[in-house]
């Protein structure tokens, strides 16, 4: 028992629970925003000290380490974006303001503890501890959409949770155990037998796994909420679960598949899933994405397409395709952050998410227009923005591993989706707009538009900032 | 491994073929009456040997639901409670300040539904 090792997920519960009490007695609901914002500095900080750690804790139930540690620093630098953007939205909620930022705290808290234990049942509570506070989020506009969003993610996302949590049986009943690494121990004596695919059981509950965190990543053939979900959520809130959920899972899956089931013998096995969903996810991504009108839609398609890029770092064994999705994931949250920040602006004047409003926004709002624009060119993967760099990776690795296919099959996607992006920027900058008012900004909002933007540049040209802490995270790995 | 689930096999087995047995054996031994039942009063629910009114599919005060999950506050507390206070002693004082956490952490639970106006019945 070391609570040393668990201190940045205890003080950010800690700052949970002050917003929710101060929430009782504080009548001006910003202060809470701003004590939420402020609160996230401690367990940053404290995430910067364990840097390095590399401890197993409570039985194995809590693992610390670099690439632990790499998560929890992404998830909250996503969570105080996202609470900095949603001082301006946060408005539309006539009530509960405080449960507003207290469930983002306590659900990001469950995130982060996804990332960082080696053991099944944990992974699991960690799960529904981020999932059943992003149902209710979900849900917080109150209006048909959001309900029916709301509604849509908890039923879907509770199939999910019992596909994991059999998975997990199944893993459980063929080696005995939920820790992950003696399930590689026994799975290593099973392929040292030679006895590994007497059962199929092992197998199945592979893919069982595979099903529930697919759904985490909104992955083809398990993405069927991220439309109406990303569509009907609070948009600050379909900001957090288009990135801060996804890098969760990916974490996850990365160490639930190379910790317990890394040994060549099923690796090559579970990479080839990966690669066929990853093409057929990021396919179906990018097409459907271009009949798209509504602009949280489209970038709710370019999140599965997003999966489908993702997987083919999952699908290129090896600490290149490891440290790439580390990389890919800090560049596509900071990219689509950005994104969704200009979006929460410019709906809070229009009141609209249809691209064809969007008309003329360039001369209505130069600076958000264009940080919109960059932030999608850098989603394209067009340098000198992060996402060039990311996908340059990621691909990278894909060939080192002779997934040749692979690559052309995402470049040619990446193709396919400059044009449905593209399409938001020629809106702006070219059509002519409906009406001369600019759009109002606030203080918090511009600061979080600033860092996600400058952040997609930095990292485009100075990629080796993330790069190396990525490299330092997966050597972890065996 | 694989042998100790068919004992959940043998489980599952029973827990079918058993009720369904007394159910058949209910249907064969019991006693029916042939009598008519004018006034519904053998179908009707039983309650305490009250005068059912009305049919159970009515809709509740939704503030019973709060008090219900205010219980599950108190419930949680006791269970954690009572292997706490019998090995006390073992745990010192760390085991003490633990406890104080795990009640203030309830606590809050509770000032929350307080000030929120739960206890209110309005």
């Amino acid at each position: 028992m070391n609570f040393w090792l668990l201190s940045p997920e205890l003080s950010l519960v800690g700052i949970a629970l002050t917003v929710i009490l101060l929430d009782l007695f504080i009548q001006q609901k910003k202060v809470l925003a701003a004590i939420s914002v402020f609160g996230l500095i401690i367990p940053i900080a404290f995430t910067i000290a364990l840097w390095g750690e590399n401890q197993a804790s409570f039985s194995g139930m809590l693992v610390v380490d670099n690439f632990s540690l790499f998560f929890k620093f992404l998830i909250l630098g996503i969570t105080s974006l996202v609470i900095l953007s949603s001082m301006d939205y946060a408005r539309k909620f006539a009530r509960f303001q405080g449960e507003y930022y207290a469930l983002i705290l306590l659900s990001a808290g469950g995130l982060m503890l996804m990332g960082s234990t080696g053991e099944l049942i944990s992974i699991y509570i960690a799960l529904e501890l981020a999932s059943i506070s992003l149902y209710a989020l979900v849900s917080f506009l109150k209006d048909p959409k959001s309900s029916e969003a709301g509604l849509k993610y908890m039923i879907l996302g509770a199939i999910s949770s019992a596909v994991l949590l059999l998975g997990m049986a199944f893993v459980f009943g063929i080696t005995g155990t939920t820790h992950l690494d003696q399930i590689a121990d026994k799975v290593g004596a099973l392929v040292s037998g030679g006895q590994l695919w007497d059962s199929p059981a092992l197998l199945f509950g592979i893919v069982l796994l595979i099903a529930g965190f697919g759904f985490k990543i909104a992955s083809v053939p398990f993405q069927m909420w991220v439309p109406d979900v990303y569509e009907g959520a609070p948009t600050p809130i379909t900001a957090f679960l288009s990135v801060a959920s996804k890098a969760a899972g990916i974490a996850v899956i990365l160490r639930v598949f190379y910790t317990a089931f890394g040994i060549a013998e099923i690796s090559a096995d579970w990479a080839m899933i990966f690669a066929v969903l990853g093409a057929i996810s990021m396919t179906i991504g990018n097409v459907v994405a271009i009949a798209q009108s509504n602009i949280k839609r489209m970038l709710g398609y370019s999140s599965i397409a997003h999966a489908g890029f993702l997987m083919v770092g999952l699908a290129a064994i090896g600490t290149l395709g490891q440290s790439g999705v580390l990389f890919f994931l800090a560049g596509y949250a900071l990219a689509n952050l950005g994104a969704f920040i200009a979006i929460i602006a410019i709906s809070n004047k229009i009141g609209s998410d249809e691209i064809a409003d969007y008309s003329g926004m360039a001369r209505r709002s130069p600076v958000i227009s264009f940080a919109l624009a960059f932030s999608l060119i850098s989603l394209i993967g067009i340098p000198p923005a992060v996402g060039f760099m990311a996908k340059f990776f990621i691909f990278n690795a894909a060939i080192q591993q002779d997934l040749l296919w692979l690559v052309l099959i995402a470049a040619l996607n990446s193709v396919i989706s400059a044009y449905y992006y593209l399409r938001v920027v020629k809106v702006m900058y070219v059509n002519e707009p409906t009406s001369e008012e600019p759009i109002p900004s606030s203080i918090p909002l511009r600061i979080s538009l600033a860092i996600a933007s400058i952040g997609v540049l930095v990292l485009g040209v100075y990629p080796w900032l993330v790069l190396r802490l990525a490299e330092n995270a997966v050597a972890m790995f065996p | 491994m694989l042998a100790d689930y068919g004992y959940i096999a043998l489980l599952l087995i029973a827990a079918i073929t058993v009720p369904a047995l007394i159910l058949l054996l209910a249907k064969v031994v019991a006693y029916k009456s042939k009598r008519p039942d004018p006034d519904n009063v053998k179908s009707s629910t039983y309650e305490c040997g009250m005068q059912t009114i009305g049919s159970s599919w009515v809709q509740f005060n939704f503030r019973y639901y709060f008090y219900a999950l205010l219980f599950v506050i108190f419930d949680i507390e006791t269970v954690f409670l009572y292997p706490w206070a019998v090995y006390f002693r073992q745990l010192k004082f760390f085991g003490f300040i633990e406890m104080l956490i795990f009640i203030l952490i309830l606590v809050v639970g509770l000032v929350y539904a307080w000030r929120k106006g739960v206890m209110e019945w309005k």
